[in-house]
């Protein structure tokens, strides 16, 4: 998600819109992973969703993350 | 610009002109509809049926092609693949949360799952209008609520842990522990239903507890009764409480709220329009209504992954007018008057048609009467008699005859000339509530 460089509205991405882009991003990654800890796993799915819930009321994504 | 000093939760898109809201729509919906046709047995199958593709939809107006989604098909989806039917898009074991409809309407309640995405989304649905309505970090927020399995104010107790609000449960409490509470903790917001705010009032005032000299409360938000936006009700509310009173209405098949009241509070709650779709259709024909005309809800929901909701038929009657009602700057669309009742509760009585909120909305101008109930019964199994049961306050007793003559004409102006009887109970003789009330009896035989 983080190699597009609007966002849905079509609007350029702001510093700001690609740095939570890029967070976002790489949360998913890490929670996706099963070779973490519980502890990693479970707190940055977390922190994940709480990402997704930025970047998608600004409208920088629409889409579901895939995991619990 | 520190982050508590905008009024929006969501700047961005909550002040979206309002064709860049509906682009946003549109591309949000194509992605649901898509995600929906892969994922969902039960949306593809309908989709199959009325013969329409996700590539089909290409402009707002082609969501008119998309077939209704009932609570009677989901509830009969739940019976013939139980427990969840093949409505979710996901296994089971991929949630967190399982919830259930209050059971209000007596029928079986639906079970709902979320994920921790989609959980996180509803409390931030609720951040909308907590924020909008003037809640901040420094609020201490109590929730006069039971913490069940009905969905109720969960996600509005998340928010307000999201949003740094000291946030205060009560679901073991007594009425009197929790008045007790409220003001021994400075509570400034109380969240409950309408009903259950004016009876902590009156419990409040049997305690010798003045709300507005003890208390702190600066906000009353309620939620799940139509009730919330008769600014009668408002008034007691407040008058007891000391603060504003602020409506929002939600649903458990979407998980949150879809509305809200701001804090300019222009008569009705806004439409949060980038994350729902709020069509307002003529119940009988379903083609739409234009604003200021009354219609039924039908949501379709961006935010919940597991469930996709999808031009659902809600039931509730409403007005939809344009946000520019409003000087609050949000460009979602405003419900005149909150949710006006459900399409399926008016009831006919010789000839007339009656609406419980109607009733509610002309019974609470008078601030004598503590609680009331409707009866409807059928005498000699041909004549219809509906019947308002009222409780008076304790200190106007002696109103009565006169009250009795006032409420009486003031309910037959309301209501085309219809006769209203009008009973008076003792002191706590009437149910008391504390989620939805259910004040109508209607006991004419069903056939």
């Amino acid at each position: 998600m983080t190699n597009h460089d609007k966002d849905l509205l079509g609007n350029p991405l702001s510093k700001d819109d690609k740095e939570l882009l890029e967070l976002y991003a790489r949360l998913k990654a890490l929670a996706v992973r099963t070779d973490l800890p519980p502890v990693v796993t479970a707190n940055a799915k977390q922190a994940m969703v709480m990402l997704w819930n930025a970047c998608n009321d600004l409208a920088l994504i629409a889409e579901e993350p895939g995991c619990d | 610009m520190p982050a508590t000093s905008t009024s929006y939760w969501n700047p961005k898109t909550e002040t979206l002109p309002k064709a860049q809201l509906r682009a946003l729509q549109l591309t949000k919906l194509q992605r649901l509809v898509e995600r929906a046709w892969q994922t969902s047995p039960f949306h593809r199958r309908l989709y199959d049926q009325a013969k329409v593709t996700p590539e089909q939809i290409k402009t707002l107006d082609d969501i008119r092609r998309l077939p209704f989604m009932t609570r009677e098909d989901w509830m009969a989806n739940q019976a013939d693949k139980p427990l969840f039917g093949d409505l979710i898009t996901r296994p089971p074991q991929d949630a967190i949360r399982y919830h259930l409809t209050s059971g209000t309407s007596g029928r079986q309640p639906l079970r709902v799952l979320d994920s921790r995405k989609d959980w996180s989304w509803i409390a931030d649905m609720w951040c909308y209008g907590f924020w909008g309505f003037g809640i901040r970090p420094s609020d201490t927020v109590f929730f006069a609520f039971s913490y069940g399995s009905f969905i109720g104010f969960w996600g509005a107790h998340y928010c307000c842990e999201k949003m740094g609000c000291l946030t205060l449960a009560s679901g073991n409490m007594t009425t009197e522990q929790r008045v007790k509470q409220i003001v021994e903790m400075g509570a400034t917001v109380v969240c409950a239903t309408p009903t259950y705010a004016l009876r902590m009032g009156q419990t409040a005032e049997k305690m010798g507890i003045d709300l507005k000299r003890d208390g702190k409360v600066r906000r009353v938000i309620v939620s799940g009764e139509p009730a919330g936006s008769i600014p009668a009700v408002k008034r007691m509310i407040e008058e007891m409480w000391g603060g504003k009173c602020g409506d929002t209405a939600g649903m458990t098949e979407i998980g949150t709220i879809m509305i809200f009241e701001c804090d300019h509070q222009p008569g009705g709650p806004h439409i949060i329009e980038d994350h729902f779709i709020e069509e307002v259709l003529d119940p009988d024909t379903g083609e739409p209504v234009g604003y200021g005309e009354r219609g039924e809800r039908v949501v379709t929901s961006f935010g919940r992954g597991f469930i996709p909701l999808i031009r659902y038929r809600t039931k509730d009657l409403v007005c939809k007018v344009p946000h520019t009602r409003c000087t609050c700057g949000r460009t979602g669309d405003i419900y005149e008057g909150g949710i006006l009742g459900r399409v399926d509760d008016m009831k006919l009585i010789r000839g007339t048609n009656v609406y419980p909120r109607a009733v509610e909305a002309v019974v609470r101008e008078h601030h004598e009467v503590e609680e009331f109930q409707i009866v409807i019964t059928r005498v000699d199994n041909v004549q219809d008699e509906i019947t308002v049961k009222i409780e008076l306050k304790p200190d106007q007793q002696e109103c009565w005859p006169r009250l009795q003559a006032k409420l009486g004409k003031d309910l037959a102006d309301a209501h085309e000339g219809l006769r209203f009887n009008l009973d008076l109970c003792k002191q706590g003789e009437l149910p008391r509530f504390e989620l939805k009330a259910k004040r109508l009896q209607d006991l004419r035989p069903q056939y």
